[in-house]
């Protein structure tokens, strides 16, 4: 039938947008705050990455000491050195990449 | 300044004092006689023995006793050798002060530089301070202390021996503690002068790691795919933590029990149909091979045997009010319950599929909320059934899910009918695939409903406006007067072409390219007409029937019927038989079921015969099996009956003996070709309309 295959068509397409944590070390009280945060400034800001990356830093400095770096973005490569149990990888809204991990 | 007590008191505890009795000492001898007196007279006390015996005047003489500051122990004359002179020169005088105890605690003040300092060190200010450790002091005698003793015994004039020997000890005593303060002291002193030492310390840096990757949006896409794939293998603790998700989890355990219910409901079917079938295993044997002997001894005439009736509890009050076989499978019909009182509606509908393997449970049941009034299952997705409401809705369902919800339903004032649905119809799929079916209601409209991906799309294909319906309205308004629909029918052959039936009687011919002609008007009936159906093989005959007890067969743009039968009742449905073109059925509401054979006879039915009483029950809708003879007839008590049709019923052409290569169907059709030949050759029939179409609004 034709709108029932339409139907399956459309489970085939489920887009994901839940966060999806890809790596992390950090300890349960610091990744549930660091994914709270970037889920909020991403949302908040989802046209502006350099913003909800700016939010995001500023407010993991205020709550867990300075000097933390964090990347938004679509498609980018990394490779960087931090201080162990403070780096967070994750995916949200599917299509979307958040890096953040503090190096002092 | 008199002080007599003073002195008694020194005399009677001589052997206790203590320093601070010292400085008046010196002088207190003289008085002690006096105070002793006063103590004999008053009191019989015991007295030293070498207490002085004093007379009176001398007890009474008064001794002025002057106390002054000034510290008489001290040496005024002290000496000291001067190297630089060559001779003694007198020492300063010592200040008037004598200390009397002094030891070097270990409190100190939390402000002083050193106690700053200890806090420092020890991080920490509520830290007890260890308790204080007094070290015994050598005992020292100083030259100092020995003067001042000599000098004491001089000043001392009453003095006794003993008296000085007391104060010795003081002296000593006091030298003591003088000695111990200063040694403590400089013991601090030492302390103090060790200084500061510079500890330096190094902290290890934090430890630190690597970590690179790669984003791109097909590794996020995976990522969300792998994930998700595993949370749905192992859902509970994904699930678990994101709490949104519970929800979820819970719909997806009960469709597991609904799946295993179902699962259940199968086995339950098929064990049911087979109890029945063992049970009427005669009839399930009639239905098929049942063939009626004595039908060859009867020329012309044929019988109906009754097998089964087929119901349901909840729908043991309602009327049928349309039967339909579904068009793939041969054994399940369709049976809609309503009414067809307007007065007494009922607020719920059923559409029950019945299959004549099991006659005692529908195998679906779909509940409504008002009459269903027709339905019509889709001949190419046989588990499509849509359904017409007595309130003017359609709702589409599929038989496949769970029959509680529709698939799809009309919503909303302008999407509905008016009024009660009388037929609906699916038609040919839209260029396009779309399923789309028609409906027909009584507020004179028939609707195209398409289903869409979400919803039903509706469109008017023809409002059935009366010719010559103007009429005045109540205020110098005209009002076109429409004629509601009862029943509709498209051409077998031509998929554009319908016929409608109306209330008033007539028969339109519409076409669904274009809303704003009739092809052809039939004036068919007086009253209401119920059902029209084409022949299945020729598709310019077709049937009627009506509330004025006529069935009446029609050829194609022939203004005047071909046959005309009165059945003494109102008929409520007839069916061409699928397996002769000569052969139709109908049911009338005298309970009756009018079997015709056009072919054996032209002027009465062939079998007629009651099926339900008389005065009790009528019966509404007919319905012939695709591929076995029988029918099913409804009553308007809820109850189907299915009727095996016997032999003389269903007799089929003989191919002539010079032909024999003919097949049934080419039979058939030249069958009803001869009989038309007959009846079109009859000098009242008048010629075949050459342009039968009106316009609709004229």
């Amino acid at each position: 039938m034709a709108d029932e295959e339409a139907g399956k068509e459309g489970e085939k397409k489920i887009v994901h947008v839940y966060p999806l944590v890809k790596h992390t070390d950090m300890n349960e009280e610091m990744r549930i705050e660091a994914i709270e945060l970037s889920i909020t400034a991403c949302e908040k800001y989802s046209s502006n990455y350099e913003h909800a990356a700016r939010i995001i830093k500023e407010n993991m400095d205020k709550k867990f000491g300075i000097y933390w770096h964090v990347v938004v973005g679509e498609g980018f490569g990394f490779e960087v050195s931090y201080e162990t149990e403070n780096i967070l990888y994750l995916f949200f809204a599917g299509n979307l990449a958040i890096v953040l991990w503090k190096c002092s | 300044m008199a002080t007599k007590p003073g002195k008694g008191d020194g005399k009677q505890v001589k052997g206790k004092r203590t320093s601070k009795n010292k400085t008046e000492g010196p002088g207190g001898g003289g008085g002690d006689a006096d105070d002793f007196d006063a103590w004999m007279k008053s009191r019989q006390l015991l007295k030293p023995d070498d207490q002085l015996d004093l007379t009176e005047a001398e007890l009474g003489e008064e001794i002025t006793k002057v106390l002054t500051p000034t510290n008489t122990n001290i040496v005024r004359n002290l000496v000291v050798y001067n190297f630089k002179e060559g001779e003694f020169v007198l020492a300063p005088v010592p200040g008037n002060t004598v200390t009397l105890i002094a030891f070097a605690g270990n409190s100190l003040h939390v402000d002083s530089e050193e106690g700053r300092r200890q806090i420092e060190e020890s991080d920490e200010i509520g830290y007890p301070l260890p308790m204080p450790n007094y070290t015994v002091v050598e005992q020292r005698e100083t030259d100092n202390v020995d003067g001042e003793e000599g000098e004491g015994e001089e000043d001392d004039d009453g003095a006794t021996a003993k008296d000085v020997a007391a104060e010795d000890e003081d002296v000593e005593e006091e030298d003591d503690e003088e000695a111990k303060g200063t040694e403590g002291d400089e013991g601090e002193g030492e302390g103090e002068g060790e200084g500061a030492a510079n500890v330096d310390t190094q902290t290890i840096p934090p430890p630190r790691s690597q970590f690179g990757g790669n984003v791109l949006q097909w590794i996020i896409y995976d990522s969300y795919m792998e994930n998700f794939a595993e949370s749905q293998k192992d859902g509970t603790k994904k699930e678990d933590r994101k709490g949104g998700k519970r929800e979820k989890k819970f719909r997806d355990k009960s469709a597991i029990a609904e799946q295993l219910n179902k699962k259940y409901l199968k086995c339950w079917q098929i064990l049911e149909r087979m109890i029945n079938q063992n049970i009427y295993d005669d009839i399930a044997h009639d239905y098929r091979y049942w063939e009626d002997p004595a039908d060859e001894f009867r020329e012309g005439e044929g019988n109906l045997l009754p097998l089964w009736k087929f119901q349901y509890d909840k729908t043991k009050k309602m009327n049928v009010t349309d039967i339909l076989f579904n068009p793939s499978y041969y054994d399940l019909f369709a049976v809609c319950f309503g009414s067809h009182d307007f007065m007494k509606q009922t607020n719920e509908g059923y559409l029950c599929l019945f299959t004549v393997k099991n006659p005692s449970f529908p195998d679906y049941i779909i509940q409504t909320d008002c009459g269903v009034m027709c339905c019509d299952i889709h001949p190419t997705y046989p588990f499509l059934a849509v359904i017409g409401l007595y309130d003017g809705n359609v709702a589409v369902y599929n038989l496949r899910e769970d029959c509680k919800e529709p698939l799809y339903v009309s919503r909303g004032v302008n999407c509905k009918h008016g009024e009660c649905v009388w037929q609906v119809k699916w038609g040919l799929d839209m260029a396009d695939g779309e399923v789309n079916f028609f409906s027909v209601s009584s507020d004179g409209r028939v609707f195209n409903w398409i289903l869409m991906q979400n919803k039903l799309w509706v469109t008017t294909i023809i409002t059935l406006y009366r010719e010559n319906g103007l009429v005045d309205g109540p205020d110098g308004t005209k009002v076109t007067l429409k004629s509601g629909g009862s029943c509709m029918v498209f051409h077998p052959v031509d998929n554009k072409v319908f016929l409608v039936g109306t209330e008033c009687g007539y028969i339109y011919k519409c076409s669904t390219a274009f809303s704003s002609k009739y092809l052809m008007t039939y004036y068919a009936h007086n009253m209401s007409v119920y059902r029209i159906d084409f022949n299945r093989f020729n598709s310019n005959i077709f049937v009627s029937c009506g509330a004025d007890w006529m069935v009446k067969v029609w050829e194609d743009m022939r203004p005047d019927p071909l046959f005309i039968f009165d059945l003494g009742a109102a008929v409520g449905d007839v069916k061409w038989a699928p397996y002769s073109s000569t052969v139709f059925a109908a049911v009338t509401t005298e309970g009756k079921v009018h079997v015709f054979d056009l072919n054996v006879n032209k002027y009465k039915a062939i079998c007629i015969q009651a099926v339900v009483p008389k005065r009790k029950n009528k019966l509404t809708r007919l319905s012939f099996n695709e591929k076995l003879a029988f029918i099913v007839v409804g009553d308007e008590k809820g109850v189907t009956t299915s009727l095996k049709l016997s032999p003389n019923l269903r007799m089929m052409v003989k191919p002539p003996k010079k032909q024999l290569y003919l097949d049934q169907n080419t039979l058939q059709i030249g069958k009803l070709e001869k009989l038309l030949s007959l009846v079109r050759e009859l000098p009242e029939g008048s010629n075949v309309v050459p342009d039968a179409a009106t316009t609709v609004r004229s």
